[in-house]
């Protein structure tokens, strides 16, 4: 046994804290072998911070970058499924006989069919929607049609929709006891609301009601599978390949290995497709059964019914605070149907964050329903809870005769309340400072006075709103850069683009650390096959976790490049640099290409390794920022028009400005219909969802648009991660409902605080 | 029984198709002649992915008989340009970031086509009008009214007999 000499060797696997989705959680980590020195705000870069094209804009203006839904395989099967038409019963016969004699229809599953761990097509149905069984057909019509023909039978038993049904009915799903999660409210607390109370010089309390929500991507989730022998191959349109691999590994016991999962491109997730689905499984079982290729992509219906969900809450809010408008004292009492499954993401966390104060309590109730399963919609939680935290603020800046930012800016906190650390930043005054000017908050009142000369019966409004959400990212992420024969480079990890611009952002951080040419850097990503381990999208933790990995990579193939030119240039490799594709040595006018190196080298593979690090300890990791809305509300018809929206957040270093800029506006536009226009709405007495398309449940169309104008404040953080980037895709949503709410209160002068602010919503409001 | 044909012009190209009677042009174009470049989104005629241009008019594939386009020309997003020569349109969206997920991009280029076909000039609000029956969930709409304004004055300024006019 080797004795320990001198100092204690580096240890390869320690414990960090993650930040996923609100939730903390401890994870082992590899150590990196070594850290680049942080790119801090100063650092000199060329591709990182550019304005460089997407690269595949143009491939997607073509319609054939890769989509799941547009695979094409000889002797494709379609999958379709057989839904509950009821909110909770017991399935007692399916009458296939019709069916199974159609000479296009293959094979069908039932419970009995499938593996337990797939959890598919249970006789108790607890909600409507609930996939009963699946048909396979030579074409999609002919197993919709069947569906269509499959005769069901079912005795009924009483359901809950709501969290007060919930709380005094029966459990309504097996295995549960009662219908709280977790058995109990979630209650959690810091110094003592009551005393924070007392002492307060005035106090409001507001009821604020959010809807349920739908992500509504316009790809509905997919699944290609395909066997050969053992091995399975399922194309995917995912927000994670790796977990999708899991999932199937898991639930069809088989080994890892013998799963690959691709997702070469995917049109839209928000959230909602993060895992494996009743998609994914039927599709490798039929696959299997059949030896061919089977497709199961859910209709629009099934889409907008049973793919998740933002759950819609209730919330109480009461603050306290001095006269001088300091919060002494922050209560929320919440409730929220989570559907039949779910978590607690709910509107609690953003009160424990967003603002200074001592005496904060939240009382969370999340019941299990028997509707569909919420799943994280961008910023779970906080989109909620930030809606009836600013309305609350609003009204206490009302109560107290102080202007609604300046109420704001009072309150900034410093430092994370939760965990009694400080941020690596928080520039939050710096984004209220730059979005009141570039809104002209200072004059509002004479543009509303101009406004509503000139339209007399339309009212004009503003609004502010602020956000918070960690946004560290962390690790386990990895990458392999590689420099091919001719001196171009491939980055290859096991991430995927979701529309985000993923594939862009790691291309620009690699040509940035090896000193090449943008246009000679790829990003290899979306197969398990090919890329080391990344984690989902989601949590707007791409960027912070994946990319410090990729320019460490970058750097370990650098080295390996300096080490063989240094031979072929005469010189050691201390005196080269790289530079747009060439190594050159310096103070001379001698270099070489990349090309011209790896030339020499043959196959001899230069390639680096590279892994993202742990967190920084005792230290919270958040973006913040700002955003005021700017709303014109006709007074007679009740609808309200968002003209302006001004955003400005700080999100450390932006790797590409013009795909942040694009983000912001994609998370304004979903707030916006939040705002205004959406929500899943439920028969009551049946639990049946009635607007279940796109022109029933109202997403935004461009003739909703306001003028955006995004901004983020310059800087960089390079105590979060050496690229010093943190996320910003999440963020970008937090705010915009509230902002526009605040707007619209401001412009009638009276608050409306159930959203969506449909007309009927205000002429309510007004008439009351 | 073998189903009847449709007799169509798809992107230049005269064709007799065999489709059921309940075929939609969606189904003909994508599940027949494989062209997948038209998307498949909602299938009901809510969202405008599937937005081709029928004798230079825009329609929705997926709300559109098979056999009520005997006769008449189709063209798909295939026709527009590829990504090696591609259309003003497509360059314009590629340069403004007016495609995230890409998925609805398609259906956005083929009405912005059809715009631009009878209007080179188009205003703010009039591409607005044109356009708001294509939806899109990645909130690319900023970028895609300035990529359709780009791409028109583009075009204006290009030679009328070029290869990037727009479809007529």
């Amino acid at each position: 046994m080797a004795e320990r000499t001198g100092e204690s060797p580096k240890r390869r696997f320690v414990s960090t804290t993650v930040e996923v989705e609100g939730r903390t959680e401890e994870r082992v980590v590899e150590v990196p072998a070594f850290e680049p020195t942080p790119w801090d705000r100063d650092a000199k870069l060329t591709h990182v911070g550019a304005r460089a094209p997407r690269v595949d804009a143009l491939l997607k203006s073509t319609g054939r970058p890769g989509y799941t839904t547009d695979l094409q395989r000889a002797r494709l099967a379609h999958v379709a499924f057989v839904r509950a038409p009821v909110a909770r019963g017991r399935l007692t016969q399916i009458d296939w006989a019709d069916v199974r004699a159609h000479p296009d229809v293959l094979d069908v599953l039932l419970h009995a069919d499938v593996p337990a761990r797939t959890r598919l097509f249970s006789p108790d149905i607890t909600y409507v929607g609930q996939p009963l069984a699946a048909v396979c057909a030579s074409t999609r019509e002919a197993a919709e049609r069947a569906v269509r023909a499959v005769g069901l039978r079912i005795d009924p038993l009483p359901h809950a929709v709501t969290v007060e049904a919930a709380l005094h009915a029966e459990a309504v799903r097996p295995g549960l006891t009662n219908n709280l999660m977790q058995g109990a409210p979630r209650v959690r607390a810091r110094g003592d609301v009551d005393r924070g109370l007392a002492e307060a010089a005035v106090t409001v309390t507001r009821e604020v009601r959010t809807p349920c929500v739908l992500h509504s991507a316009l790809e509905p989730h997919a699944a290609v599978a395909e066997w050969e022998g053992e091995r399975l191959t399922v194309w995917e349109s995912t927000q994670g390949i790796y977990r999708v691999r899991d999932n199937l590994a898991k639930a069809l016991g088989i080994p890892l290995t013998d799963v690959r999962v691709i997702c070469e491109a995917m049109g839209g997730g928000f959230g909602a497709k993060n895992y494996a689905g009743a998609h994914t499984y039927a599709a490798a079982l039929f696959a299997r059964r059949l030896g061919r290729p089977v497709s199961c992509v859910i209709d629009r219906g099934g889409e907008q019914v049973d793919t998740g969900n933002r759950p819609s809450s209730w919330q109480r809010i009461t603050l306290g605070a001095t006269r001088d408008g300091r919060l002494t004292a922050i209560v929320l009492d919440a409730t929220v149907p989570l559907g039949i499954g779910g978590w607690e993401g709910g509107p609690g966390e953003i009160f424990h964050e967003l603002y200074a104060c001592p005496n904060v309590r939240t009382h969370e109730t999340f019941a299990f329903v028997n509707t569909a399963a919420m799943a994280a919609f961008r910023a779970p939680g906080h989109a909620e809870g930030a809606v009836g935290l600013e309305i609350a603020m609003n009204a206490l800046a009302k109560a107290l005769g102080m202007d609604p930012l300046l109420l704001r800016e009072r309150n900034i906190a410093t430092h994370d309340q939760k965990k009694d650390r400080p941020y690596t930043g928080n520039r939050l005054a710096e984004c209220y400072r730059e979005g009141a000017r570039r809104i002209g908050w200072a004059s509002r009142e004479q543009q509303r006075a101009q406004a509503q000369r000139a339209t007399p019966h339309r009212r004009r409004g503003f609004g502010v709103a602020a956000q918070v959400w960690s946004t560290g990212g962390g690790p386990p992420s990895y990458a392999t850069v590689r420099l091919n024969t001719d001196g171009s480079a491939d980055v290859l990890t096991g991430s995927q683009d979701l529309g985000t611009g993923t594939r862009t952002i790691l291309a620009q951080v690699a040509a940035e650390a090896l000193g090449h040419a943008l246009a000679r850097v790829r990003a290899v990503i979306g197969d398990t096959a090919s890329g080391p381990y990344a984690g989902n999208s989601w949590g707007s933790m791409t960027v912070a976790s994946l990319a410090p990995a990729v320019r460490m990579a970058a750097e370990d193939a650098r080295r390996a490049l300096l080490e063989a030119a240094a031979g072929l240039l005469a010189v050691t490799p201390d005196a080269l640099e790289t530079r747009d594709g060439r190594v050159c040595v310096r103070d001379t006018d001698r270099s070489m290409t990349f090309g011209e190196v790896t030339a020499k080298l043959g196959n001899v593979m230069i390639q680096g390794h590279g892994s993202r690090g742990p967190n920084p300890k005792d230290v919270g990791i958040v973006t913040t920022g700002a955003q005021f809305a700017e709303v014109d509300v006709d007074i007679e018809t009740g609808v309200v028009k968002v003209l302006r929206v001004v955003a400005v957040h700080d999100a450390g270093r932006i790797v590409n400005p013009t795909l942040a800029e694009s983000q912001l506006e994609g998370g304004i536009l979903q707030g916006l219909g939040f705002a205004l226009f959406e929500e899943r709405r439920l028969d009551a007495r049946l639990g049946l969802p009635l607007n279940v398309g796109l022109h029933d449940y109202k997403i935004p169309t461009i003739a909703d648009l306001p003028r955006i104008d995004g901004h983020f404040l310059d800087g960089a953080d390079p105590q979060a991660n050496h690229v010093g980037a943190r996320g910003i895709a999440e963020p970008a949503i937090i705010p915009t409902a509230p902002a526009i709410a605040g707007a619209v209160a401001d412009a009638l002068g009276v608050e409306v605080n159930e959203l969506p602010l449909t007309p009927w919503r205000v002429l309510a409001a007004l008439s009351s | 029984m073998l189903p009847p044909l449709v007799q169509l012009t798809v992107n230049g190209r005269p064709l007799a198709v065999a489709a059921p009677a309940d075929a939609t042009l969606l189904n003909l174009l994508r599940d027949t002649l494989a062209l997948t470049g038209t998307k498949r989104a909602c299938d009901r005629g809510e969202c405008g992915a599937c937005t081709v241009l029928r004798d230079g008019r825009p329609i929705y594939a997926c709300l559109t008989l098979a056999h009520a386009c005997t006769g008449h020309e189709i063209r798909s997003i295939e026709s527009l340009g590829s990504a090696d020569a591609p259309h003003a349109l497509q360059s314009a969206f590629a340069a403004e970031d007016a495609a995230q997920c890409g998925f609805c991009t398609p259906g956005q280029l083929m009405a912005a086509a059809a715009l631009l076909a009878t209007n080179p000039d188009p205003s703010e609000d009039e591409v607005i009008a044109a356009m708001s029956g294509n939806l899109c969930r990645c909130g690319t709409y900023p970028k895609i009214v300035r990529a359709v304004r780009r791409a028109a004055a583009t075009l204006r300024h290009a030679d009328p007999a070029g290869p990037e006019r727009a479809h007529g």
